[in-house]
């Protein structure tokens, strides 16, 4: 299960797990963005390229409007599969 | 270990349920969960989404060899669909010149030994290969 928690300073905390059964969670959760924003990843488990999809689509809403996403605390295995898919010279990872 | 899943991706639990007894019935580290967990979803959703004239059940085979695991998806009653065949995804292109899609596929690959698809008998068949890792390796 996938769960979205909004931080004092609007950081949007992901934890969890972001599979495709969980796309309409995140998508909902993540459509109220709508200035510079930050993900923190501390807390999640495991994504899937339907999970990045989700983020991807994010990012290119916010780029489109002029806001920076920064995508913060991933761990090595979310970090490895943002790499494999040549997405960490796509975004702000830090 | 075989087990059927309904052909949902409300099954995904129950699927990773399912590779965690296999990993504790064959001693399997911890380590590895998070990709084989990745490749059989990616695989499984696109049977989900591009084979949805069958209704039966989706099978999924993992058996333990040696450092390897041998996972096998097989979809029965379906049209041809090889994955294996998909376009490569060019990941040193912008985000904006990127064609949607294959991003599964793409990790895949990268995550797994071997990848192959078989089709006989309107059931199509993918063997993946997965060399193990140990903790601290």
């Amino acid at each position: 299960m996938l769960d979205l928690t909004v931080g004092e300073d609007g950081t949007v905390f992901l934890s969890g797990r972001l599979d495709a059964s969980q796309v309409p969670k995140a998508k909902d959760g993540l459509a109220r963005l709508d200035g510079p924003s930050i993900l923190d990843f501390s807390g999640l488990e495991y994504i899937s390229s339907a999970g990045i999809g989700v983020i991807l689509i994010t990012y290119k809403r916010l780029h489109d409007a002029g806001h920076p996403l920064r995508l913060v605390g991933m761990t090595d295995r979310i970090r490895n599969v943002f790499q494999y898919a040549g997405l960490d010279r796509v975004f702000t990872i830090e | 270990m075989e087990r059927s899943f309904p052909r949902d991706i409300g099954a995904l639990a129950s699927i990773f349920e399912f590779v965690r007894e296999v990993f504790a019935a064959e001693s399997v580290d911890a380590v590895n969960a998070f990709e084989v967990d990745l490749v059989i979803e990616e695989l499984f959703t696109n049977m989900v989404k591009y084979s949805s004239e069958s209704s039966n059940d989706i099978a999924i085979r993992i058996d333990r060899k040696n450092d390897r695991l041998i996972i096998c998806l097989t979809d029965s009653d379906v049209d041809p669909f090889d994955p294996t065949r998909a376009r490569e995804v060019d990941t040193d292109r912008p985000l904006r010149d990127r064609k949607p899609g294959g991003l599964g596929i793409h990790l895949v690959r990268r995550m797994t030994e071997s990848f192959d698809y078989e089709y006989r008998d309107r059931t199509s068949i993918i063997t993946l290969v997965k060399k193990l890792e140990t903790e601290g390796a």
